[in-house]
């Protein structure tokens, strides 16, 4: 299936959203993504690693590495303070465009 | 940020493993979830990487990625530090000067030190180059060399690679080239510039074995022979005699020795070959003209050149007692010696200009303090708008950056404007002025005083807000304890550095009121140097000698008849203008001393007329006569100090003594003492020889006119008596007296001047900062002055106290100023002339000054606050 066009700053709140939960690594983050969208969006790691790099260095994510569960050593990303308040307000915001855009292309 | 920055920069090797890890994790997982998915684990693979795409395309996004995000977080810092700064303008602008004048100074200052004390000598290796020294219990340490003990020294010597001497007297006339024109000469053994390490930009140095050969300065070969390349092998006339240029030192080259040595000749034109090649005559060990270099064997320890040289010394001692009785040899590095006498000043200099940067450190941190306090609530809402900690310390410590890279810029800005402007004004005594200037040492100092400025007064705030919580009132009482401590650490090296220049001030003032022992005011002196019908004829009695003397009675005779002349006279060599000859002698009537035991004084030859024209007092007896020439009896006139040390009990004058010639010579006077060496070193034992008796008589007469005219006037007057007699004699070094004794306390005078311009000025910074704290906490209390005022407080005791609280502090500055003063004072004991480094009036003196001044800075602040209305203070907030 063809990549859709990711909204800009789309992205970034996925992962936010992927990593809300728990500690998790590239691959289960990409997993994680691909299952909550119904698999509307495969993230390509071309894409995937640049924005975990960008987030991090932004101060919404720390890494860590440890251990896969098949034993792999790999790298662990998690939400910062920052990057949960930041998810908060990325949503609340994307909540408010989207009914917006909803409500606006409802109107006749 | 900083530090994600720091990761890119210098740990991208790790970053980069790190991310190969990372990336082939997320394959294997891929692709093993593939695996999971039913495929095949070939096709697993293959599918896991046409997913992942190029493997080098996603390290290259995420490269660009780490980078681009540190310098987007810091462009964004900076532009809010810009931003911000704009938004105050005028403390921008006070933060920036202040740091600038700190910054400027101490790169200007630290170019000095730099080029004169830490730069290495301009030669290959020069901690290998080392001068040597004859010792003696009563003549001194660092005593020039006999040539004889030299060439024992070379000849027994293993520590050393090459050993050469320099003769600094040889003087030249030379010819042929226009104007006769004197040239002052160095003769150097063969060794000399091989041992140096010089490469000559033309030629060759010379041959041990050549004579009648000359190397050139860079300067002398441009000013007299025009830069010609052909010079080298061609012969030139120095003193009437043919000398074959062999070579033309390099342009910067320069001879780096230290202002005493050398006789005070402080530059050489010609050198020549000095010989000793072969064992001297034996009276050569008596003689002392030569300076003398080593340079050690790669991987030989100066101690073990030092117990060899001891070892040479015991051999020489016992070998030859009466030359060498007592007599040790000292090895001491050129780039110590070099500078040994200005090293104190210079780091003084330097803590000095130090000081007055942490004072401007100290204002700027308060500064921002005050800034920090009217900026808290802009600071608490980007912390509840979810900005941490961390963050906003970065953006604080930026602003800091920021400050200190605008003030460090003018800074240097300044200081490359200053220090050629401050190399023609330095003393000429200070040692490698040439090597002063803005190098890639200097933008290392500059850069590390930016980054440390920057971080000190950019941590002050930091550190500050992380014990204040936002509270009602928007100041905590621990923000004002750093504003006093800080105010109580400007306050107290101010008082350091004031005390300094108090002190250098005032051994400056007791250094020019020492009464020279002569008078300075209406005196002209000039040098002639006397072509070679003159100087060959150096022993007493011969036709030579006369010649001097006829040549000195004519030029007599027609500077009598310039308008303005007073009274003239010749001597060989002007007070406070270097060293003297020196002679032992022996007089009449006592028990011979022991062998190499002397009595040895300084002598000086002058003519007649001398101790009139430069107003020695004669204390007793007579001063010279005309008549006392080659053919009337041989006489000589004592200072005040050898009469004392010499006839405690008894007139001197008719006295007799002789020295080395046998010739009985009477004292016929006593005359007072002069300070020959500086103002600053008491006279010792000197003698006076009329011109025609000298034995060995030194060819460079120096006329000393007075004038009941500006004495500068009567130069050209003197110039055309001087032709009249001879053209053929040069003349130079015109000065008028007061000029020679001025120049003489050039150093001191130059130190004195540049710490009481530092102290000045931290006087100045640390007044604003105290004038600045009070108005910020008398701006704070506003409302409670107004209440205390509204029940009953009257102004007067609202002015006590706010200055009462400017006073306890500068109070507490001043005791701890002290403190540090009584501490470091014996440091700078060497540099202090007729003042003790704990001067009772001094520090009396400054300390009053300082409290002064901050009860001024807290005054106007103070009379604000009692002087606000009540009502409109209380209405205030």
């Amino acid at each position: 299936m063809p990549e859709p066009e990711l909204l800009q700053g789309t992205l970034d709140l996925l992962i936010l959203k992927s990593l809300a939960l728990d500690k998790m690594h590239g691959m289960g983050i990409s997993r994680r993504i691909s299952q909550i969208t119904d698999g509307a969006f495969e993230v390509k790691a071309g894409s995937l690693f640049p924005a975990l790099y960008r987030m991090e260095q932004a101060g919404w994510l720390s890494s860590e590495w440890g251990e896969s569960d098949t034993k792999r050593r790999s790298k662990f990303y998690k939400l910062t303070r920052t990057g949960r308040g930041r998810f908060q307000a990325e949503s609340q915001r994307w909540e408010r465009i989207s009914l917006a855009m909803a409500s606006a292309l409802r109107a006749t | 940020m900083l530090r994600a920055l720091f990761q890119t920069l210098f740990r991208k090797k790790r970053a980069e493993q790190e991310l190969d890890d990372e990336l082939a994790a997320y394959l294997e997982q891929t692709t093993a979830e593939n695996v999971r998915r039913g495929m095949s684990p070939e096709a697993a693979l293959q599918k896991a990487r046409r997913d992942f795409g190029g493997m080098e395309q996603v390290k290259e996004n995420v490269r660009a990625v780490r980078v681009g995000v540190s310098l987007d977080i810091l462009m964004q810092d900076v532009r809010y530090a810009i931003r911000s700064l704009r938004k105050n303008p005028s403390f921008a602008a006070i933060a920036i000067l202040t740091l600038a004048f700190g910054i400027g100074a101490n790169t200007t200052i630290f170019s000095v030190v730099n080029g004169v004390l830490l730069k290495p000598l301009p030669y290959p290796n020069p901690d290998r180059l080392i001068t040597l020294w004859e010792t003696h219990p009563t003549f001194g340490q660092l005593l020039s060399v006999a040539p004889a003990n030299f060439y024992d020294w070379r000849a027994q010597s293993t520590s050393f690679e090459k050993m050469a001497a320099l003769d600094p007297y040889p003087d030249f006339i030379l010819t042929g080239t226009g104007e006769p024109r004197r040239l002052a000469g160095a003769a150097v053994t063969a060794d000399f510039f091989p041992l140096l390490g010089v490469k000559m930009a033309l030629g060759r140095s010379f041959w041990a074995t050549e004579d009648h050969v000359v190397v050139l300065t860079h300067s002398t070969w441009e000013r007299y022979f025009g830069n010609r390349t052909t010079i080298v092998g061609s012969e030139v006339r120095l003193n009437d005699a043919a000398y074959t240029v062999v070579g033309v030192l390099p342009r910067d080259f320069s001879l780096v020795n230290n202002a005493s040595d050398f006789q005070a000749r402080t530059r050489f034109d010609v050198w020549t070959n000095l010989g000793l090649t072969s064992p001297p005559a034996a009276w050569q060990r008596a003689t002392h003209p030569l300076y003398a270099y080593g340079r050690l064997k790669p991987g030989v320890p100066l101690e073990q050149a030092r117990a060899e040289l001891d070892r040479i010394a015991d051999d020489l001692r016992r070998l030859y007692p009466d030359d060498n009785k007592d007599k040790g040899i000292i090895p001491v590095p050129l780039e110590e010696h070099a500078v040994a006498h200005v090293r104190t000043a210079l780091f003084t200099l330097l803590a000095a200009v130090v000081m007055v940067l942490l004072i401007a450190c100290a204002n700027i941190a308060n500064l921002l303090l005050t800034r920090a306090a009217a900026r808290q609530k802009e600071m608490a809402l980007r912390a509840a708008l979810g900005a941490s900690q961390k963050r906003l310390a970065q953006q604080l410590l930026t602003e800091s950056a920021v400050l200190a890279v605008l003030g460090s810029g003018l800074g240097l800005a300044l200081a490359l404007w200053s220090v050629p402007a401050l190399v023609r004004h330095l003393p000429a005594d200070l040692p490698r002025i040439s090597e002063i200037l803005v190098d890639g040492r200097v933008l290392a100092f500059t850069t590390l005083m930016t980054l440390a400025t920057g971080i000190l007064f950019g941590l002050v705030p930091l550190v500050q807000s992380r014990g204040v919580r936002l509270n009602a009132r928007g100041v905590s009482s621990g923000q004002s304890r750093m504003r006093s401590a800080l105010i109580v650490g400007q306050i107290s090296i101010a008082l350091v550095l004031l005390a300094g220049a108090g002190l250098m001030t005032k051994s400056l003032r007791a250094l020019l009121q020492v009464s020279p022992g002569f008078e300075t005011a209406h005196i002209l002196t000039a040098r002639f140097s006397l072509p070679p019908r003159y100087a060959n004829g150096n022993r007493f009695g011969t036709a030579a000698h006369r010649e001097i003397s006829a040549f000195q009675r004519e030029l007599g005779d027609r500077v009598r008849n310039i308008p303005g002349v007073q009274s003239f006279g010749f001597a060989s060599h002007l007070p406070l203008a270097g060293t003297n000859n020196n002679w032992s002698f022996f007089i009449e009537g006592r028990p011979p001393n022991p062998p190499g035991v002397f009595d040895s004084t300084d002598y000086r030859p002058v003519t007649a007329g001398y101790f009139e024209a430069i107003g020695i007092p004669v204390k007793r007896g007579r001063s010279f006569e005309a008549r006392d020439d080659e053919d009337h009896p041989l006489v000589v006139i004592v200072n005040e100090t050898m009469a004392r040390q010499f006839w405690p009990n008894e007139n001197p004058v008719g006295k007799r003594l002789r020295f080395g010639d046998q010739n009985w010579r009477m004292i016929v006077g006593i005359v007072g003492d002069v300070h020959h060496e500086g103002l600053g070193i008491a006279p010792a034992p000197e003698m006076y020889i009329p011109w025609g008796q000298v034995p060995n008589v030194e060819v460079r007469p120096i006329v000393v006119v007075r004038s009941i005219i500006d004495p500068a006037s009567l130069t050209s007057a003197l110039r055309k008596a001087v032709a009249e007699v001879d053209p053929e004699v040069p003349m130079d070094q015109i000065a008028t007296m007061d000029q020679l004794v001025s120049g003489s306390v050039g150093e001191s005078r130059f130190r004195s001047t540049a710490i009481s311009l530092f102290a000045l000025l931290a006087l100045f910074v640390a007044s604003i900062g105290l004038y600045g704290v009070m108005s910020h906490l008398v701006s704070q209390r506003t409302r409670e002055f107004g209440i205390r005022m509204a029940v009953g407080a009257t102004r007067g005791a609202v002015l006590r106290q706010v200055l009462g609280q400017g006073a306890k502090l500068a109070a507490i500055g001043v005791v701890s100023g002290l403190t540090i003063t009584a501490l470091l004072g014996r440091l700078i004991a060497s540099l202090l002339y007729g003042v003790k480094p704990l001067d009772a009036t001094t520090l009396a003196g400054v300390s009053i000054l300082l409290a002064a001044v901050a009860l001024l800075a807290s005054y106007i602040p103070a009379r604000r606050a009692a002087n606000a209305d009540p009502m409109n203070s209380l209405r205030y907030e």
